[in-house]
Protein backbone atom coordinates (compact mmCIF):
# COMPACT_ATOMS: atom_id res chain seq x y z
CA UNK A 1 0.00 0.00 0.00
CA UNK A 2 1.39 3.36 -0.37
CA UNK A 3 1.39 5.09 2.60
CA UNK A 4 -0.25 8.64 1.28
CA UNK A 5 -1.06 8.85 -2.59
CA UNK A 6 -1.43 12.53 -3.86
CA UNK A 7 -3.64 13.13 -6.89
CA UNK A 8 -0.94 15.04 -8.40
CA UNK A 9 1.40 11.60 -8.36
CA UNK A 10 -1.44 9.54 -10.21
CA UNK A 11 -1.15 10.21 -13.99
CA UNK A 12 -4.12 8.38 -16.48
CA UNK A 13 -3.13 4.86 -17.60
CA UNK A 14 -1.53 3.82 -14.35
CA UNK A 15 -2.45 0.63 -12.70
CA UNK A 16 -4.02 0.09 -9.39
CA UNK A 17 -3.10 -3.62 -8.25
CA UNK A 18 -3.37 -6.55 -8.69
CA UNK A 19 -4.40 -7.77 -5.53
CA UNK A 20 -4.74 -11.73 -5.25
CA UNK A 21 -7.34 -12.96 -3.06
CA UNK A 22 -8.80 -16.25 -1.75
CA UNK A 23 -12.03 -16.59 -0.33
CA UNK A 24 -13.14 -19.79 2.22
CA UNK A 25 -16.16 -20.62 3.78
CA UNK A 26 -14.92 -19.31 7.47
CA UNK A 27 -14.29 -15.79 5.53
CA UNK A 28 -18.29 -15.98 4.14
CA UNK A 29 -19.47 -16.82 7.31
CA UNK A 30 -18.07 -13.78 9.28
CA UNK A 31 -19.40 -11.21 6.62
CA UNK A 32 -22.63 -12.95 6.70
CA UNK A 33 -22.41 -12.54 10.41
CA UNK A 34 -22.12 -9.01 10.68
CA UNK A 35 -25.56 -7.99 10.37
CA UNK A 36 -27.46 -11.37 10.64
CA UNK A 37 -25.66 -12.60 13.17
CA UNK A 38 -23.81 -16.35 14.13
CA UNK A 39 -26.67 -18.25 12.92
CA UNK A 40 -26.75 -17.87 8.95
CA UNK A 41 -27.47 -21.24 8.17
CA UNK A 42 -26.55 -23.38 5.26
CA UNK A 43 -27.01 -21.71 1.84
CA UNK A 44 -25.33 -21.32 -1.58
CA UNK A 45 -22.53 -19.21 -0.07
CA UNK A 46 -22.13 -21.46 2.79
CA UNK A 47 -22.28 -24.60 2.18
CA UNK A 48 -21.03 -26.98 -1.56
CA UNK A 49 -24.19 -29.40 -0.56
CA UNK A 50 -26.70 -26.32 -0.21
CA UNK A 51 -24.88 -24.84 -3.43
CA UNK A 52 -24.91 -28.10 -5.03
CA UNK A 53 -28.82 -28.88 -4.64
CA UNK A 54 -28.91 -25.15 -6.56
CA UNK A 55 -27.08 -26.76 -9.73
CA UNK A 56 -24.20 -25.14 -8.86
CA UNK A 57 -20.82 -26.13 -9.11
CA UNK A 58 -19.99 -25.49 -5.29
CA UNK A 59 -20.56 -22.68 -2.63
CA UNK A 60 -20.10 -18.87 -3.90
CA UNK A 61 -18.77 -16.02 -2.72
CA UNK A 62 -22.13 -13.16 -1.89
CA UNK A 63 -22.46 -10.58 -4.54
CA UNK A 64 -22.53 -8.38 -1.34
CA UNK A 65 -18.81 -9.53 -0.11
CA UNK A 66 -17.33 -9.40 -4.13
CA UNK A 67 -18.04 -5.53 -4.16
CA UNK A 68 -16.39 -5.47 -0.81
CA UNK A 69 -13.63 -7.29 -2.07
CA UNK A 70 -13.62 -4.92 -5.15
CA UNK A 71 -13.68 -1.62 -2.97
CA UNK A 72 -10.53 -3.00 -0.76
CA UNK A 73 -8.65 -3.01 -3.74
CA UNK A 74 -9.60 0.91 -4.40
CA UNK A 75 -9.14 1.84 -0.21
CA UNK A 76 -5.75 -0.37 0.01
CA UNK A 77 -4.58 1.25 -2.90
CA UNK A 78 -3.45 3.73 0.11
CA UNK A 79 -4.06 5.29 2.96
CA UNK A 80 -5.33 8.41 1.49
CA UNK A 81 -7.87 7.04 -0.80
CA UNK A 82 -11.31 7.26 -0.01
CA UNK A 83 -13.51 5.67 -2.45
CA UNK A 84 -16.85 7.38 -3.33
CA UNK A 85 -18.24 5.60 -5.78
CA UNK A 86 -18.52 2.03 -6.92
CA UNK A 87 -20.96 0.57 -9.68
CA UNK A 88 -19.91 -3.09 -11.03
CA UNK A 89 -21.58 -5.86 -13.35
CA UNK A 90 -21.76 -9.27 -12.19
CA UNK A 91 -20.84 -11.39 -15.38
CA UNK A 92 -20.68 -14.75 -13.11
CA UNK A 93 -20.31 -16.51 -10.44
CA UNK A 94 -17.34 -16.52 -7.49
CA UNK A 95 -16.13 -19.48 -6.02
CA UNK A 96 -14.97 -20.52 -2.53
CA UNK A 97 -10.80 -20.94 -2.66
CA UNK A 98 -9.82 -19.90 -5.78
CA UNK A 99 -7.17 -17.51 -6.42
CA UNK A 100 -8.72 -14.15 -7.78
CA UNK A 101 -7.36 -11.41 -8.99
CA UNK A 102 -8.54 -7.99 -8.75
CA UNK A 103 -7.10 -4.93 -10.58
CA UNK A 104 -7.97 -1.87 -11.77
CA UNK A 105 -6.60 0.92 -13.95
CA UNK A 106 -6.99 5.00 -14.03
CA UNK A 107 -8.55 6.34 -16.77
CA UNK A 108 -9.50 9.88 -16.21
CA UNK A 109 -8.66 12.44 -13.61
CA UNK A 110 -9.90 15.85 -12.86
CA UNK A 111 -11.15 18.58 -9.90
CA UNK A 112 -15.10 18.40 -9.73
CA UNK A 113 -17.09 21.09 -6.51
CA UNK A 114 -13.34 20.92 -5.29
CA UNK A 115 -12.73 17.63 -4.67
CA UNK A 116 -9.72 15.35 -6.82
CA UNK A 117 -11.04 12.90 -8.21
CA UNK A 118 -9.87 10.08 -10.26
CA UNK A 119 -12.26 7.22 -12.89
CA UNK A 120 -11.18 4.32 -12.55
CA UNK A 121 -11.80 0.35 -14.27
CA UNK A 122 -11.82 -2.56 -12.05
CA UNK A 123 -12.42 -5.62 -12.36
CA UNK A 124 -12.29 -9.30 -10.45
CA UNK A 125 -11.02 -12.29 -12.60
CA UNK A 126 -10.22 -16.29 -11.91
CA UNK A 127 -7.23 -17.69 -12.42
CA UNK A 128 -8.10 -18.55 -15.76
CA UNK A 129 -8.57 -15.02 -16.66
CA UNK A 130 -12.47 -14.83 -16.94
CA UNK A 131 -13.32 -11.98 -15.70
CA UNK A 132 -16.28 -12.31 -13.02
CA UNK A 133 -16.59 -9.09 -11.99
CA UNK A 134 -16.20 -5.81 -14.12
CA UNK A 135 -17.18 -2.11 -13.09
CA UNK A 136 -16.06 1.69 -12.41
CA UNK A 137 -15.39 3.64 -9.80
CA UNK A 138 -14.60 7.42 -8.68
CA UNK A 139 -12.32 7.79 -5.82
CA UNK A 140 -11.14 10.79 -4.37
CA UNK A 141 -7.45 12.11 -3.18
CA UNK A 142 -5.96 14.56 -1.22
CA UNK A 143 -4.11 17.37 -3.32
CA UNK A 144 -0.95 18.00 -2.85
CA UNK B 1 -39.68 -3.20 -32.17
CA UNK B 2 -40.23 -2.99 -28.17
CA UNK B 3 -40.55 -0.11 -26.05
CA UNK B 4 -40.19 0.30 -22.22
CA UNK B 5 -44.43 0.86 -22.40
CA UNK B 6 -44.48 -2.21 -23.83
CA UNK B 7 -43.18 -4.00 -20.60
CA UNK B 8 -45.85 -4.92 -18.34
CA UNK B 9 -45.68 -4.71 -14.67
CA UNK B 10 -47.00 -3.06 -11.65
CA UNK B 11 -46.15 0.85 -12.77
CA UNK B 12 -47.50 1.88 -9.35
CA UNK B 13 -44.47 0.93 -7.42
CA UNK B 14 -42.42 3.18 -9.29
CA UNK B 15 -41.37 6.08 -7.28
CA UNK B 16 -42.68 4.96 -3.84
CA UNK B 17 -40.60 5.08 -1.23
CA UNK B 18 -40.78 1.63 0.76
CA UNK B 19 -39.21 1.95 4.52
CA UNK B 20 -36.79 -1.07 5.52
CA UNK B 21 -36.28 0.05 9.25
CA UNK B 22 -33.49 1.15 10.83
CA UNK B 23 -29.97 -0.29 11.71
CA UNK B 24 -27.36 0.30 14.59
CA UNK B 25 -23.44 0.61 13.40
CA UNK B 26 -21.17 -0.57 15.99
CA UNK B 27 -17.08 -0.87 15.70
CA UNK B 28 -17.56 -4.36 15.71
CA UNK B 29 -19.47 -4.26 12.93
CA UNK B 30 -17.35 -2.45 11.15
CA UNK B 31 -14.14 -4.26 12.30
CA UNK B 32 -15.94 -7.53 11.23
CA UNK B 33 -16.70 -6.16 8.12
CA UNK B 34 -13.22 -5.17 7.35
CA UNK B 35 -11.48 -7.87 8.83
CA UNK B 36 -14.08 -10.45 6.42
CA UNK B 37 -13.19 -8.50 3.22
CA UNK B 38 -9.29 -7.47 3.63
CA UNK B 39 -9.96 -4.44 4.12
CA UNK B 40 -6.50 -2.61 5.42
CA UNK B 41 -7.49 1.29 5.14
CA UNK B 42 -6.90 2.08 9.15
CA UNK B 43 -9.86 4.26 8.92
CA UNK B 44 -12.01 1.27 8.15
CA UNK B 45 -9.91 -1.37 9.71
CA UNK B 46 -7.86 0.55 12.88
CA UNK B 47 -9.30 2.37 15.71
CA UNK B 48 -6.29 3.90 17.13
CA UNK B 49 -4.71 5.60 13.69
CA UNK B 50 -8.64 6.15 12.46
CA UNK B 51 -8.68 8.71 15.59
CA UNK B 52 -5.88 10.97 14.30
CA UNK B 53 -7.64 10.83 10.81
CA UNK B 54 -9.22 13.94 9.49
CA UNK B 55 -12.07 11.68 10.34
CA UNK B 56 -11.65 11.19 13.93
CA UNK B 57 -12.95 7.69 14.22
CA UNK B 58 -13.31 4.34 12.73
CA UNK B 59 -15.65 4.82 9.60
CA UNK B 60 -17.53 2.32 7.90
CA UNK B 61 -16.23 0.81 4.52
CA UNK B 62 -17.66 2.43 1.62
CA UNK B 63 -19.80 -0.98 0.70
CA UNK B 64 -20.71 -1.20 4.43
CA UNK B 65 -24.47 -0.32 3.80
CA UNK B 66 -24.72 -3.31 1.87
CA UNK B 67 -24.85 -5.81 4.38
CA UNK B 68 -28.67 -4.50 5.36
CA UNK B 69 -29.37 -4.50 1.79
CA UNK B 70 -28.50 -7.90 1.13
CA UNK B 71 -31.60 -10.46 1.57
CA UNK B 72 -34.55 -8.06 1.53
CA UNK B 73 -37.65 -8.97 0.26
CA UNK B 74 -39.21 -6.21 -1.95
CA UNK B 75 -42.11 -5.84 -3.48
CA UNK B 76 -43.21 -7.75 -6.00
CA UNK B 77 -43.36 -5.65 -9.07
CA UNK B 78 -45.31 -8.38 -11.32
CA UNK B 79 -43.15 -8.07 -14.22
CA UNK B 80 -44.57 -10.50 -16.70
CA UNK B 81 -41.63 -11.29 -18.73
CA UNK B 82 -38.80 -13.98 -19.06
CA UNK B 83 -38.16 -16.94 -17.43
CA UNK B 84 -35.33 -16.97 -15.71
CA UNK B 85 -34.01 -13.69 -13.74
CA UNK B 86 -30.69 -12.67 -11.77
CA UNK B 87 -28.51 -10.36 -10.15
CA UNK B 88 -27.23 -8.09 -12.12
CA UNK B 89 -24.73 -5.16 -10.94
CA UNK B 90 -25.15 -2.96 -8.40
CA UNK B 91 -23.79 1.07 -7.96
CA UNK B 92 -22.73 2.00 -4.03
CA UNK B 93 -22.34 5.95 -3.69
CA UNK B 94 -20.37 7.08 -0.14
CA UNK B 95 -22.40 9.96 0.78
CA UNK B 96 -21.23 10.81 4.29
CA UNK B 97 -18.69 8.89 6.87
CA UNK B 98 -21.03 5.96 8.72
CA UNK B 99 -19.47 5.95 12.48
CA UNK B 100 -20.16 3.57 15.68
CA UNK B 101 -23.02 4.67 17.07
CA UNK B 102 -24.94 5.88 14.07
CA UNK B 103 -28.53 4.35 13.30
CA UNK B 104 -29.32 4.31 10.16
CA UNK B 105 -32.96 4.75 8.41
CA UNK B 106 -33.26 3.09 5.23
CA UNK B 107 -36.21 2.99 2.20
CA UNK B 108 -36.14 1.65 -1.08
CA UNK B 109 -37.86 2.13 -4.23
CA UNK B 110 -38.29 0.97 -7.67
CA UNK B 111 -36.22 3.35 -9.54
CA UNK B 112 -36.69 2.31 -13.06
CA UNK B 113 -37.93 -0.57 -15.35
CA UNK B 114 -36.34 -0.75 -19.11
CA UNK B 115 -35.61 -3.25 -21.90
CA UNK B 116 -32.37 -4.02 -23.94
CA UNK B 117 -31.70 -6.40 -26.72
CA UNK B 118 -28.12 -8.42 -26.29
CA UNK B 119 -27.01 -10.95 -28.18
CA UNK B 120 -29.23 -13.56 -26.02
CA UNK B 121 -32.32 -11.52 -26.90
CA UNK B 122 -34.34 -9.01 -24.97
CA UNK B 123 -33.97 -8.36 -21.73
CA UNK B 124 -35.61 -6.43 -18.94
CA UNK B 125 -33.80 -5.12 -16.03
CA UNK B 126 -35.85 -3.51 -12.75
CA UNK B 127 -33.78 -1.13 -10.80
CA UNK B 128 -33.89 -0.63 -7.12
CA UNK B 129 -32.42 2.35 -5.03
CA UNK B 130 -31.71 1.90 -1.70
CA UNK B 131 -31.37 5.80 -0.03
CA UNK B 132 -29.51 5.53 3.61
CA UNK B 133 -29.70 8.75 6.17
CA UNK B 134 -28.15 8.57 9.69
CA UNK B 135 -29.90 9.81 13.09
CA UNK B 136 -28.92 13.45 11.88
CA UNK B 137 -30.75 12.93 8.61
CA UNK B 138 -28.01 13.26 6.55
CA UNK B 139 -27.75 11.20 3.60
CA UNK B 140 -24.94 8.56 3.92
CA UNK B 141 -24.98 5.89 1.31
CA UNK B 142 -26.94 5.34 -1.82
CA UNK B 143 -27.31 1.48 -3.27
CA UNK B 144 -28.54 0.82 -6.90
CA UNK B 145 -29.16 -2.91 -7.36
CA UNK B 146 -29.97 -4.27 -11.11
CA UNK B 147 -32.04 -7.36 -11.89
CA UNK B 148 -32.73 -8.58 -14.88
CA UNK B 149 -35.26 -11.25 -16.36
CA UNK B 150 -35.21 -12.66 -19.87
CA UNK B 151 -36.37 -15.89 -21.47
CA UNK B 152 -34.11 -19.24 -21.59
CA UNK B 153 -32.64 -20.73 -24.55
CA UNK B 154 -34.04 -24.04 -23.62
CA UNK B 155 -37.28 -23.40 -26.35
Amino acid sequence: MNKELYFDDVEIGDDIGPVERTVNVEQVVRFLSVHQGRDIGTNRFTSEEAAQKEGLPGAIVPGAMNIAMMSTLLTGWSDTARLKKLDVVFRGMVPHNKTLKLAGIVTDKDVVDGEARLECDVFLENDEGTRLIIGNAIVLLPQR
Amino acid sequence: MTTDDDIKYDRSLLGVSNPLGQFQVTAQMILDFSESCGETNPVHSDEAKAKESEFGSLIAPPTFCNVFVNGLSRPDIKLEFGDIGFFAGQAIESLAPIRPGDTLNASTKLKEVYAKTGRSGKMVFAVWETSFSNQNDEDVARVQESYVRRNSRKK
